[in-house]
């Protein structure tokens, strides 16, 4: 009964069609002309002669073989096994130390595909040598191998000869010297005392490049310890600091974050703060009034605040100063520079007559960042020269180049039989020791560190060693016929929980400190007095430090935050010393900045041809000079640049003038705001009676009345009311200036190095960068009562006063949300994303710079050459080693395009596709771009203005917000807060 | 047949006849260069030579070979750019403008001058290419359907309108040219031998289109010369008013001013007369035009030029007048910072060369005599260049936020790539002058009648 179905394909089959049937038989329904084709007889006549088809043939593989060079071959080595813990484009993190001697950190570690590629700070704040030491670590300019007397040998013959020698000296009874930095590794120190118990006869020097000997003196001296204090600047209502650069070098980095923390005028209270310097430091640049003086009336004035505390009569121009301070005792910090133990010592004891110990200085809970002595040193020098030292190792140092006497060091270290340096570099020093033992880079290592009381940090490696180093406590370990520091260091804190510890990076723990009171000392009185003539101090750069990263690009090429110079240290001298000794800086055709010479003469020692920068607030008669430069053996970026201000040391000057001109790197090459209101401020006093004190809104007057500028507008605007809309805002009250954000976006957004050349024509190519700028002694105030003309007016205001304040604003991509550079880019590289950025599409730019004209804030930069893989651009992106450091997020752009910032586009998408991925709301803590993550100050926010959780929302609330250049109504996604200063 | 007043002046001299005429324009093209041509042609050459081997180093290494820095991205490669077109537009005017107001007397002038556009504008367009920095995606900036997706250019940007506006002048310009230039190439194409310049006579037929001097073809190059006139005029106006808006759209203080459009014109045309001016009266001696290009050309042209100076010297006041009177203070100081700033020498030299030198013409003397037309000519196209540094540099250098203010200083490069396309123009201008008949003589010779001096002198 089944009844198959027949299906038809169309009605000549139904109807039985018999071609249906032919055509099944037949598979082609024509029959392919084959012979007809061969047989053709015009075929052999055809026009398309042999030559010819010769010739395409010919044209066409060259064609291809043209268009096949185009591609560059670039090698992938895929993971054989994939790592467990390694995905490639996922970012691992990892908590670990940053410690190299001078500056210490407890950060967060970004690596990608197993290579480190980003710092941030994890349980301490950052500044900009320690987001660029991710920078030292892909050095090629490193010790690779160890080396004997200057030639390459081998880890096991040299530890063969080492401990052969090193017995030879302890079965003689000679003495072994161990030179170190201050070691803030409480295992090393262990490490240290297990050698010396081998060794028998061993001696270990702690030196810092830059001492703070001298408060550790005093401390010992007034309290028995010795210890530096922690300091609680948030805790403090004054702040004095003589000479101390607490926000800038002084110490350590976390200080920028408490000094913000007690100045936040929203409390309707900001800190008092009192500068008292010669060379203007960054933290004078900051303070609400700032004292200029020479180095040597510093005592003087020291002391006579301290009988004025005490009843006597206060110096003029300290008198306010004191006043201020008996009227907050106990809520006061006096810090000084001074590396001078009787100097300290009465500070500590006007710290104390003000009742400041353990209210705002702690001693209880001391810090144990730097523990040099300088008196050991200079006896270990005496030692050696009289060949009482048979062993010298060296860890973390450069004397032959910190010490001012490196001479009497280096005469030594000839008469010292065994000389070992552990270094990351072949330095100064290395080179004229018998070994060289390549160290390994913090990023390398395993470690800990104890930088104050009960604090513990951890560091372990984010990388395997790239050249042949071993780390100093390996080699320590080594000589002592022991192995494997790692397991040592675990089992050095065995009642932790080492990976949990690991992971965060930190532990705390009980540690015994001394209870301490202040002893009776004899307060060392001085006379307020100065001496004659110019006198000489060194100062410390935030972008060198002591020089140990001297080879590092970004930092080389890190503007200073007030002179605005990079690669380069200068003689800092005040306008009018310069002109009474005839020296001028002067800007040649192209605006780079020249600048004079002289020889200086301190303590018997010459700088000759030594180049003269003319810096407001720079005390008269006073001249200073950056350590860290005048490197001889720092690697290809550090070497031959600036001059050694250590072998000079503090002291009077001669100065001789001598002709020739330098030339100068300046990315800003003028200082005033010429009465325009770029950064507006007011004072505390002011803000408090008024909160938009100072941020007066610009308007126009229209046929409808006053206008505020952002309401007289062409613009079709953009919609942000749903999804995103990243803001950012900057207080420049809390800005520092520290430059940390700078170096933290060149490593994020791989910007390029350009070199002291190009800075100089003003092509350097930083995405964020600070603008600095002085008050003037003309104002359009003054001008008006004064009834000067305008041509005279804007003459004078050009000219930075003699004493000026200093503001700086960090100055990126504004955003515009009415974008003058988006309009004018004929090919649309650059336009308006949906979240409030401006985008900028690198293959789409052709490279007309219109964009970079027409952008009110000159934050475009081009690029002018090809920065990468280039010879003449000799820096970490032509560099194998150096290009390891880049973000494979971000691309490294090529030449004739414009480039800028991007507000970290790459992390934001990161978050939302995490945030996506989470199935949640992307969290304010996360929003965050380089420059915001690295701001110790928290000056910097950034986030999503349509949600209200995140703190830039309400931060583009208040009173003091203001965007940039705002008559324009460029509308920017960037706002900043007004700058307020405590002037009561 | 043309009535002319007899008081008016013979713009023909030399008693000429039609033979006359056609002998001494096809001279050039027909005998052999003096020692004069071949010197000057040697010298441009080599400049010409120059620019090109500086612009392929700006091209292989970057544009970090000039001397532009993060503040001022603009400086020699838009002023020349400018400078350029400005030049062309006497050519456009006198051949476009004067046609319709019936001005006999540009007949002489207006085949040189329209040359002079031609090659001006060409020049002018090589520094849009090569000022990019990626000049092998110049593509990119024409609205080219592309396979990149929804990617287009943008309407918004006058860069995109100069494309277009450039474009279509260069076209409009050739065009023209070339239909005035079809009887006379034919007219050269008869005197030629077929057996002794067998080569050139076939190039010429070819160029002369198969002109035969019908009637019927009379009156068609007639009716398109009028209507191209009609299509070039608006062109005269509107190329150098959308060059202007490269400036004047932005908001950089010192460009962004209403009063471009209009006073760029008046600042191209003044340029672009002195420039006929000086070519011109080296052209008369050279080829021996002195009949034809007479002082009564040269006086006509010293009015415009008179004339056209003295209303850019009034936008120059109405400017300073306008930013002091705006009240703004960025807009003040950038015209301060221009007179009395650092480049206050290239302001000095602009106000001199523009604004006092054309008034030396309300002096008979200076404006009948060819030494002081020729020098003080020169002196105008000095002063426009600078007129557009100016304008361009001073602006940039210091706009609005001090920290970014800096200078600009050309490197060899920048110098080079300008004589280069100085020697270029040259270049291409002496070889127009020894294969192009460089005086319209089929509509010169219609007038010849009615203005030249034998039939003038007769009544």
């Amino acid at each position: 009964m089944t009844k198959a179905k027949k299906y038809w394909k169309g009605l000549a089959e139904l109807n039985d069609n018999p071609l249906v049937e032919k055509l099944k038989q037949n598979e082609f329904v024509e029959e392919i002309p084959v012979d007809k084709f061969l047989g053709d007889k015009e075929l052999s006549s055809t026009s398309t002669s042999r030559r010819d088809f010769l010739k395409f043939l010919g044209f066409s593989t060259a064609a291809a073989t043209l268009a096949a060079c185009e591609t560059p071959i670039n090698k992938v080595i895929p993971y054989v096994i994939k790592p467990e813990e390694i995905t490639p484009g996922i970012a691992n993190y990892y908590a670990t130390t940053m410690y190299d001697g001078h500056d210490y950190a407890s950060v967060l570690v970004k690596t990608r595909e197993g290579r480190p590629i980003k710092i941030d700070s994890n349980k301490s704040a950052t500044n900009a040598r320690i987001q660029a030491s991710v920078l030292s670590l892909y050095d090629s300019g490193r010790l690779k191998n160890p080396m004997k007397v200057g030639v390459d040998t081998d880890w096991n013959t040299a530890d063969a000869e080492i401990i052969t020698k090193l017995n030879k000296i302890q079965n003689n009874g000679g003495t072994i010297a161990i030179l170190s930095s201050t070691i803030v590794s409480p295992s090393t120190k262990q490490l240290i005392a297990d050698f010396s118990a081998a060794y028998g006869n061993v001696k270990h020097i702690q030196m810092d490049a830059v001492s703070y000997s001298g408060i550790l003196d005093a401390n010992e001296a007034s309290f028995g310890v010795r210890v530096l204090p922690t300091y609680n600047f948030d805790k403090a209502e004054v702040i004095v600091s003589f000479g101390a650069d607490f926000l800038g070098n002084w110490l350590n980095a976390d200080y920028a974050k408490q000094y913000v923390a007690a100045r936040n005028p929203k409390n309707g209270k900001m800190a008092k703060h009192y500068q008292v310097e010669s060379t203007l430091s960054l933290t004078g640049s900051n303070a609400d009034k700032r004292i200029q003086m020479k180095p040597s009336e510093q005592k003087g004035l020291l002391s006579n605040l301290f009988s004025a505390l005490n009843g006597g009569t206060a110096d003029s121009r300290i008198a306010k100063l004191t006043n201020d301070l008996k009227n907050n005792t106990g809520k006061s910090i006096i810090v000084c520079n001074s590396n001078d133990t009787e100097v300290q010592t009465l500070v500590n004891s006007i710290n104390n007559k003000l009742g400041n110990y353990e209210n705002t200085i702690s001693l209880s809970n001391p810090s144990y960042l730097k523990q040099g002595n300088d008196v050991d040193v200079a006896t270990l020098i005496e030692e050696m020269n009289a060949g009482k030292i048979d062993a010298l190792i060296t860890y973390n140092v450069n004397p032959s180049y910190t010490l001012q006497n490196a001479e009497a060091y280096n005469s030594g270290l000839a008469k010292v039989g065994l000389t070992i340096a552990t270094s990351l570099y072949n330095d100064e020093s290395a080179q004229k020791m018998m070994y060289a033992c390549p160290d390994n880079h913090y990023l390398e290592s395993w470690g800990d560190a104890n930088p104050s009381n009960g604090i513990y940090t951890l560091m372990q490696p984010t990388i395997a060693p790239l050249f042949k180093g071993r780390q100093f406590q390996e080699s320590i370990m080594n000589w002592i016929g022991k192995s494997d520091y790692h397991v040592y260091l675990q089992n050095f804190y065995t009642d932790i929980d080492w990976n949990q510890s690991l992971h965060d990076g930190y532990f705390t723990k009980n540690q015994f400190a001394a209870n301490v009171t202040l002893f009776e000392v004899n307060v060392p009185s001085f006379d307020l007095s100065k001496s004659e003539g110019v006198e000489f101090e060194m100062y410390e750069k935030i972008s060198m430090g002591d020089g140990t990263q001297a080879n590092n690009p970004w930092l080389q090429e890190l503007p200073d935050p007030l002179s605005r110079a990079c690669w380069d240290n200068y003689l800092t001298m005040s306008a009018a010393t310069a002109a009474d000794l005839g020296i001028t800086n002067e800007n040649v055709s192209n605006g780079a900045l020249n600048g004079n010479m002289v020889n200086i003469t301190v303590n018997a020692k010459t700088l000759k041809n030594v180049p003269v920068m003319i810096q407001p607030g720079q005390a008269n008669d006073t001249v200073a000079l950056a350590v860290g430069y005048g490197r001889t053996a720092a690697g290809k970026c550090g070497d031959g640049i600036g001059f050694n201000a250590f072998s000079l040391g503090n002291g009077n000057a001669k100065i001789e003038v001598v002709g020739g001109e330098y030339e100068f790197a300046a990315t800003q090459l003028h200082h005033t705001m010429m009465g325009r209101e770029i950064v507006k401020e007011t004072t505390l006093e002011d803000f408090i009676k008024n909160p938009y004190s100072g941020n007066k809104q610009v308007t126009y007057a229209t046929h409808n009345g006053e206008k505020p500028a952002d309401q007289v507008t062409l613009w079709d605007e953009h919609d942000h009311s749903t999804g995103h809309f990243w803001n950012m805002s900057i207080d420049l009250t809390s800005c520092i200036g520290c430059s940390a954000c700078v170096v933290s976006c060149h490593a994020e957004n791989n910007v390029p190095v350009v070199g002291k050349e190009e800075v100089r024509k003003s092509r350097d190519m930083h995405w964020l960068r600070i603008d600095r700028y002085f008050s003037s002694d003309m104002t359009k105030e003054l001008s008006k009562k004064e009834k000067t003309s305008a041509f005279d007016m804007y003459e004078k205001m050009e000219d930075p006063s003699g004493d000026p304040e200093v503001v700086f604003q960090p100055v990126m991509c504004q955003h515009c949300n009415h974008a003058p550079c988006e309009t004018v880019c004929p090919v649309a590289a650059t336009s308006h994303g949906s979240e409030g950025q401006n985008h900028m599409a690198y293959n789409r730019c052709v490279g007309t710079r219109y964009c970079a004209n027409n952008c009110p804030y000159k934050v475009r930069r081009f690029n002018w050459f090809q920065y990468s893989d280039n010879d003449k651009f000799d820096f970490n992106m032509n560099d194998d080693y150096g290009k390891m450091v880049l973000n494979p997020d971000v691309v490294v752009r090529s030449r004739g395009v414009i480039e800028k910032c991007s507000m970290c586009i790459q992390k934001i998408q990161e978050i939302k596709l995490d945030a996506k991925n989470a199935g949640k709301r992307v969290r304010d803590e996360d929003a965050q771009t380089a420059c915001s993550s690295a701001c110790p100050t928290n000056a910097i926010v950034f986030g999503d203005v349509n949600d209200e959780t995140h703190e830039v929302q309400s931060l583009k609330k208040e009173e003091r917000a203001y965007t940039l250049l705002e008559h324009l109504n460029t509308a920017p996604s960037v706002f900043y807060q007004t700058k307020i200063r405590n002037k009561a | 047949m043309q009535k002319e007043a007899d008081i008016r002046d013979p713009l023909i001299l030399g008693n000429k006849t039609y033979h006359d005429i056609t002998k001494d324009i096809s001279r050039p093209v027909e005998g052999k260069a003096n020692k004069y041509w071949w010197i000057l042609f040697s010298l441009s050459l080599v400049l010409f030579i120059w620019g090109i081997l500086c612009m392929a180093y700006t091209i292989g290494t970057g544009i970090g070979a000039w001397g532009l820095n993060k503040t001022v991205n603009w400086a020699w490669d838009i002023t020349n750019f400018v400078w350029w077109i400005g030049i062309g537009h006497a050519g456009t005017l006198i051949s476009a403008v004067l046609l319709l107001f019936r001005q006999k007397w540009r007949m002489s002038i207006n085949r040189s001058a329209e040359a002079m556009t031609i090659f001006g504008v060409a020049q002018a367009a090589l520094f849009p290419l090569i000022h990019m920095g990626r000049p092998w995606l110049a593509y990119y900036v024409f609205p080219i359907p592309n396979q990149f997706g929804s990617l287009w250019v943008n309407f918004n940007s006058p860069l995109l309108w100069d494309v277009f506006a450039i474009s279509t002048y260069f076209s409009v310009s050739v065009v023209f040219w070339y239909i005035g230039l079809i009887p006379d190439f034919a007219m050269i194409r008869d005197r030629m031998s077929a057996t002794i310049s067998p080569m050139k006579k076939k190039l010429y037929s070819f160029l002369s289109f198969g002109w035969s001097g019908k009637a019927k073809h009379w009156q068609r190059f007639e009716e398109v010369s009028l209507v191209l006139a009609g299509l070039a005029t608006p062109l005269v106006f509107s190329v150098h008013s959308i060059v202007s808006m490269d400036f004047a759209t932005s908001i950089v203080p010192g460009w962004h001013t209403t009063i471009f459009p209009p006073y760029f014109v008046l600042g191209a045309l003044f340029s672009g007369f002195a420039m006929v001016e000086t070519l011109l009266i080296i052209m008369r001696k050279v080829v021996s035009l002195e009949s034809y290009i007479t002082i009564k050309h040269i006086e006509y042209m010293n009015v415009i030029i008179l004339l056209t100076g003295s209303l850019v010297g009034t936008a120059y006041i109405t400017e300073l007048f306008m930013s002091w009177y705006s009240g703004v203070e960025f807009e003040q100081y950038a015209f301060l910072n221009r007179a009395t700033g650092p480049y206050w020498w290239a302001y000095a030299i602009m106000m001199t060369c523009n604004v006092l030198t054309p008034q030396l013409y309300w002096i008979t003397k200076i404006r009948t005599s060819f030494v002081a037309t020729f020098i003080l000519s020169i002196f105008i196209n000095i002063g426009m260049w600078f007129e557009r540094f100016v304008i361009i540099v001073t602006s940039l250098h210091r706009d609005y936020l001090p920290s970014a203010w800096t200078m600009f200083s050309p490197s060899f490069v920048d110098i080079g790539i300008f004589l280069g396309t100085i020697g270029f123009f040259f270049t291409l201008f002496l070889l127009y002058s020894r294969t192009f008949p460089v005086i319209a003589q089929a509509e010169l010779k219609s007038i010849l009648k009615s203005s030249g001096s034998e039939y003038k002198n007769k009544k």
